[in-house]
């Protein structure tokens, strides 16, 4: 090996150990004896893990996150998915500037798009806070990328398979059923899988439109204000174990190939 | 008797664009006709509106005696080859081809013996179970038109089917082409800018130009009297000789005249490379029957395999091309040299517009 290659390859080994590192300090003061989150680690022990799961409201967040996440999930994946097919159709310009309309609220600063929600649903509409605001707060930030994910795929989508299907018989319906979707499918599948993992972390916009309720995120902010102990480390894993479990599942069933 | 596909005054308009002007078309039952044109002259948009893919601005479009104008793409007894093939790329060769008898509730087993005969005809007896992306552009091609003859269409309809291909694949595709026609008996309409595919595999051709046919008629037809100067250009190569017709006798530019019955008018004499003669050494002469005869200078000799290309000038600045079936024999004919030219007038075409 050369110099100049060595320098490279260790250049890019630095870099993905900083970018793993927190995971890994997160993952291993889970199982650290000592209260205190400092190296070097005393001790082994799985006593944080139950000490998380049996704080009060653990699993009435754990529950809403999943609630929010697997609605989210769905919603903004058809609407997402209908908006970017609609826009393959479109002449180039209108469906360049649709998308940037579209794409907007990604834009905005969360905490902006948080406050504006909350003044939204408080003083114009005067609805409830809940789960359900929550829920269509999220659409308005996952579906961006939804829609940016499927559309990308769609630029190389060759429209012939669609005409040949008719042309063989199939309503559009059934084009749709048996040959877009099939085709675009490992897409639609990744847009959904980055709107659920947006869904599940988010904190800021969650914060301003729960009212009363907690998910994961807004329930670790609250055990953070009682002072930090390793529990909260358990949660956060928790977060990311959900997130990166779905990916390798979502990955498997769909045979992704790039 | 009616033909097998009638267009009557067929049209595409897209908002201010004129597509197709309103056009007539009569297709017979067996026949194999090209639509030729440059692109943007409309073709593609005539194809489409005879597989049901563009409705028509106007006109009607009859099948069989059947009016079949308002009719959806999955409700014509017409199947398309398209640009590109349009191939679901996630499912197998065999897949693919029995997709329309599945949609059609085609028993398992007749669909299957069907895939297979429509399989061997295209030569692709053994790739049912391949996937997509293991076949080459040429199988691929194969492949969209087992898809389409499978369902015994009344007419198949080809979007330029081969200008995705190399040039010997290109070859090889067109004598298929010829073969699987004869062999199903069917009528076949393609879409196609390349003039030599339209000679070799159509016993018709359209020309179309600016969104309405220009000229109609078998390859020879078109090939040896072209209408206008844009077909004799797009067709083949051709010299043109700019020139006055007054009272039945046309004078050239460059001093040649000749009779020809017609009104007055500015003419363009349009003589093909291969009808040419040439004579390179002064002391030989063309044969007698070559009656229009002028000297010229070589400008450059291209030497193409089977024939030499001798371009030349005339005096009056006109640039001429000579096709010789010589294999460069005459290559020591250097630039700058004189020659004398000449046709029969026979092999010319007098044009007007």
């Amino acid at each position: 090996m050369g110099l100049d290659r060595m320098i490279w390859t260790g250049f890019a080994t630095l870099t993905v150990l900083f970018m793993m590192s927190p995971l890994a300090v997160l993952v291993l003061f889970c199982f650290s004896e000592s209260p205190l989150l400092s190296f070097p680690i005393q001790g082994w022990t799985l006593h944080w893990f139950f000490a998380a799961f049996d704080r009060p409201g653990f699993f009435t967040a754990f529950q809403n996150s999943l609630i929010v996440t697997a609605c989210v999930g769905a919603v903004s994946t058809v609407i997402g998915t209908l908006a970017a097919l609609s826009l393959s159709r479109m002449n180039r310009r209108a469906a360049g500037s649709l998308m940037a309309l579209l794409t907007l609220p990604l834009m905005a600063p969360p905490l902006l798009l948080g406050i504006a929600l909350l003044t939204f649903y408080t003083s114009w509409v005067d609805v409830p806070l809940g789960l359900h605001t929550v829920i269509a707060s999220h659409l308005v930030f996952t579906q961006p990328f939804v829609i940016l994910v499927v559309s990308a795929r769609m630029l190389s989508f060759d429209f012939a398979t669609i005409d040949s299907a008719r042309d063989l018989g199939a309503s559009p319906l059934q084009a749709f059923f048996q040959i877009t979707l099939p085709i675009v499918s490992p897409s639609i599948l990744g847009g959904a899988l980055i709107a659920m993992a947006l869904s599940l972390d988010d904190f800021l916009v969650t914060f301003f439109t729960i009212g009363g309720n907690n998910t994961l995120p807004t329930f670790m902010w609250g055990m953070l204000r009682r002072g930090v102990d390793p529990s909260i480390n358990v949660v956060a894993v928790l977060i990311m174990a959900l997130s990166l479990g779905a990916t390798v599942l979502g990955f498997r069933i769909t045979r992704y190939r790039g | 008797m009616t033909a097998h596909v009638e267009l009557r005054q067929i049209s595409k308009q897209y908002g201010a664009v004129r597509a197709v002007l309103p056009t007539d078309l009569d297709i017979q039952k067996g026949e194999f006709l090209a639509i030729l044109g440059p692109s943007g002259c409309g073709k593609t948009t005539l194809l489409r509106m005879i597989g049901g893919f563009v409705m028509p601005s106007g006109g009607t479009i009859t099948l069989e005696g059947q009016d079949v104008t308002r009719l959806k793409p999955e409700a014509r007894p017409t199947n398309m080859v398209f640009q590109g093939y349009g191939l679901f790329p996630h499912m197998t060769v065999a897949q693919n081809v029995g997709y329309g008898l599945r949609l059609a509730r085609v028993p398992d087993e007749e669909r299957k013996r069907r895939v297979q005969e429509a399989l061997s005809l295209v030569h692709l007896g053994d790739f049912g179970p391949r996937s997509i992306d293991q076949m080459s552009g040429g199988q691929r091609q194969r492949v969209a038109l087992a898809r389409a003859l499978v369902m015994q269409p009344k007419v198949l309809l080809l979007d330029e089917p081969l200008a995705a291909l190399d040039l010997k694949l290109r070859k090889a595709m067109q004598e298929e082409f010829r073969r699987i026609h004869s062999a199903t008996g069917g009528t076949f309409i393609f879409v196609t800018h390349d003039q030599e595919e339209a000679m070799s595999l159509a016993n018709r051709i359209c020309v179309m130009e600016g969104g309405r046919i220009v000229q109609s008629g078998s390859p020879q037809d078109i090939y040896l009297r072209p209408q206008s100067r844009f077909i004799s250009r797009f067709i083949g190569e051709a010299n043109f000789f700019r020139g006055q017709r007054k009272d039945g006798k046309v004078t050239l530019e460059n001093g040649l005249s000749f009779a020809d019955a017609g009104k007055d008018a500015e003419i363009d004499c349009v003589v093909r490379p291969e009808n040419m003669g040439i004579r390179l050494n002064e002391s030989e002469t063309l044969p007698a029957d070559f009656d229009l005869q002028i000297v010229s200078t070589v400008e450059e000799v291209v030497f193409l395999g089977p024939y030499t290309h001798y371009k030349l000038a005339t005096q009056n600045g006109e640039r001429i091309i000579v096709e010789v079936r010589d294999q460069g024999q005459n290559r020591c004919a250097h630039p700058g040299a004189k020659a004398l030219i000449g046709w029969r007038s026979r092999d010319h075409t007098v044009l007007t517009e």
